[in-house]
């Protein structure tokens, strides 16, 4: 594998997510919108509750989960199912496909350059701003090493499963309603937008069981939970890169059986 | 020397859903298996040999699209054998990709937000292109085109034109074998159109490159190709040169005359004087589509002018347009 050839392909995406100044400030205003919305919300859950832990979490703890949630979804997103899609639907895939680099690593490669700026711009401020804030409520130290491979691995996933439902709009040449069901499925199943903690029981067990968990719970509870030792991280860890492993493959020849069905039968 | 491109035989069929009308049609569609098969491309054969330039013409929905897309190696064939330039593109598609550039004339392969050199540079990366190769096809590029003011512009605010013109160059940049164009003049001026043609004639020559080109401007074809290949309903029509085409419809000359009064109604007359020949009228003349070897032109014109008084005529040679014009409409026989 010819790395430079990669990673022009991140550099490009640099310059152009950097083209949209505009966006990019647009994004940061929704989602500082997102998370006072989700400050009250909470808040009165917590009110109405009477009592300070709620599933052994307190309201702040909940908060930092929430943020950080929030901060990595703007960061890891890639929105790969709307390219695939419309990719489909005005025929460009056909350029695409004649690139000399398969389909699958093109689009992830395209997409790493905006995973670079939305680290920068959304996930590390958000961070940086959350531990001064709590006074140390992020603990400073191996977790973070234990964070930064999760969150590599959780792309890595993410990527996987938004290219197998951008591969089922190649039969269904429609993306809307796939793309929303997809994200509804994830971020809820995936911890994003309610701590798993929150689950009930039967919910909880099914979920430890879907690779959704290891995209968004795995790498924040490697990050904030300070009580945990380096056997249950590296089995966080471990599942993560089954899923990660399983989750490519299926991808890869999903993809490839999809692909061959469309050259024999035409797009 | 071995053949570039080499098809044998190649038919392409596509099997598609038999749609009813209505919402009740509709929703049993969704539950049907009623499949017809389409035959896109039918039996079809040919050769293409290193440096030619082949224009590829059909009308609409004629399978051009299709058998480039089995070429690039997007489409499989249902039957027959293609190689280009020694691959099967369909089994390799990514090996294939290295020795071809594409130009589909209504979308473009740049990179829509960057100027037109990063994209370069991206290609020069993903096509492993050399320094030296590189800067060679640069130095080329600026001695064919003005090409300095459209290096540092984003693609999205070019022109039609200068887009496809860039276009055209990042199709080249990696030096291909072969260059498939499809409809590259498609909505441009007409001095865009010289000027891109221009260029693909003098990358042609300098590169040697291999040149497939489908277009519905019979311009392109006449500044462009020796050979021409049409095709129809997915059959091949003819496969020859330019040349050959002319004579190959007998003498065929327009005639075109100015009458007195309507011309609809001068025509309706001058057709029913010389049933054999198609007439049309347009808001300057009258035009008669003359077969020599049936009778001459002179002959013709005697013809009319016996019943019309004529104010003015023209002869022209019969345009490349015209004769493909025929073969879409009555085929080869």
């Amino acid at each position: 594998m010819n790395l430079k050839k990669y990673l022009s392909l991140t550099r490009a995406g640099i310059i152009e997510s950097l083209q949209f100044r505009i966006a990019m400030l647009v994004m940061f205003a929704g989602n500082l919108l997102y998370l006072t919305v989700i400050y009250f919300l909470w808040r009165s859950i917590y009110a109405s509750s009477g009592s300070e832990v709620v599933n052994g979490m307190t309201f702040s703890d909940t908060l930092i989960y929430l943020v950080l949630a929030t901060a990595l979804f703007g960061f890891m997103e890639m929105y790969a199912v709307w390219e695939i899609g419309r990719a489909i639907q005005s025929g460009k895939i056909v350029l695409d496909l004649l690139k000399p680099m398969p389909y699958r690593r093109y689009l992830f490669w395209s997409y790493s350059g905006s995973f670079v700026v939305n680290f920068f711009t959304i996930f590390l401020p958000t961070f940086i701003v959350v531990a001064i804030v709590t006074h140390g409520a992020i603990h400073m130290g191996v977790n973070l090493l234990y964070f930064v491979l999760a969150v590599v691995m959780a792309v890595i996933i993410n990527y996987s499963i938004d290219f197998i439902v951008g591969t089922i709009c190649l039969y269904t040449e429609s993306i809307w309603g796939i793309n929303i069901m997809k994200q509804v499925i994830v971020l809820l199943l995936s911890g994003a937008t309610i701590p798993i903690a929150f689950f009930p029981e039967p919910l909880k067990t099914i979920v430890s069981y879907l690779p959704f968990q290891s995209i968004y719970n795995a790498p924040l509870t490697l990050l904030l939970d300070s009580g945990q030792d380096a056997v249950s991280a590296i089995k966080v860890l471990g599942v993560q890169l089954i899923w990660c492993i399983v989750m490519t493959v299926i991808s890869k020849l999903f993809w490839k059986a999809s692909l061959r069905q469309i050259t024999v039968n035409g797009g | 020397m071995a053949s570039m491109i080499e098809i044998r035989n190649v038919t392409k069929e596509f099997k598609v859903l038999n749609r009813r009308e209505g919402l009740k049609g509709s929703l049993k569609d969704l539950f049907s298996r009623d499949y017809k098969t389409v035959r896109a491309v039918d039996n079809i054969s040919m050769s293409i040999e290193p440096g030619e330039i082949v224009g590829y013409l059909g009308p609409n929905g004629a399978g051009k699209s299709t058998t480039i897309k089995m070429m690039t190696g997007v489409l499989e064939p249902t039957t027959g054998e293609i190689l280009v330039d020694g691959n099967i593109p369909y089994a390799n598609r990514t090996k294939n990709a290295e020795n071809i550039g594409v130009v589909f004339g209504q979308r473009s392969q740049l990179w829509w937000a960057l100027p037109l050199i990063e994209s370069f540079r991206l290609l020069k990366d993903i096509y492993q292109i050399s320094d030296a190769d590189y800067d060679g096809m640069l130095k080329l590029y600026r001695s064919l085109v003005d090409i300095e003011p459209l290096l540092h512009k984003p693609v999205r605010q070019m022109s039609l034109g200068q887009r496809t013109l860039s276009d055209i160059l990042a199709a080249f940049l990696h030096d291909p074998k072969i260059v498939f164009l499809d409809e590259p003049t498609i909505g441009l001026d007409v001095s865009m159109k010289a000027k891109i043609r221009t260029l693909i004639h003098a990358l042609n020559k300098e590169k040697n490159t291999t040149v497939i080109l489908t277009t519905h401007d019979m311009g392109d074809v006449d500044a462009l190709c020796r050979r021409i290949v049409i095709i129809d309903k997915g059959k091949m029509l003819y496969d020859n040169d330019m040349e050959h085409l002319k004579g190959f419809f007998g003498n065929y000359r327009t005639l075109k005359v100015r009458a007195e009064g309507d011309l609809k109604a001068a025509a309706e007359k001058i057709s029913a004087e010389v049933p054999e020949f198609p007439v049309n009228a347009d808001e300057e003349w009258v035009s008669i589509l003359v077969d020599e070897s049936k009778s001459g032109v002179m002959d013709v014109l005697g013809r009319i002018q016996s019943r019309f008084s004529i104010k003015d005529m023209q002869l022209e040679e019969i345009s490349t347009e015209e004769v493909i014009k025929k073969i879409y409409e009555e085929g080869v026989s």
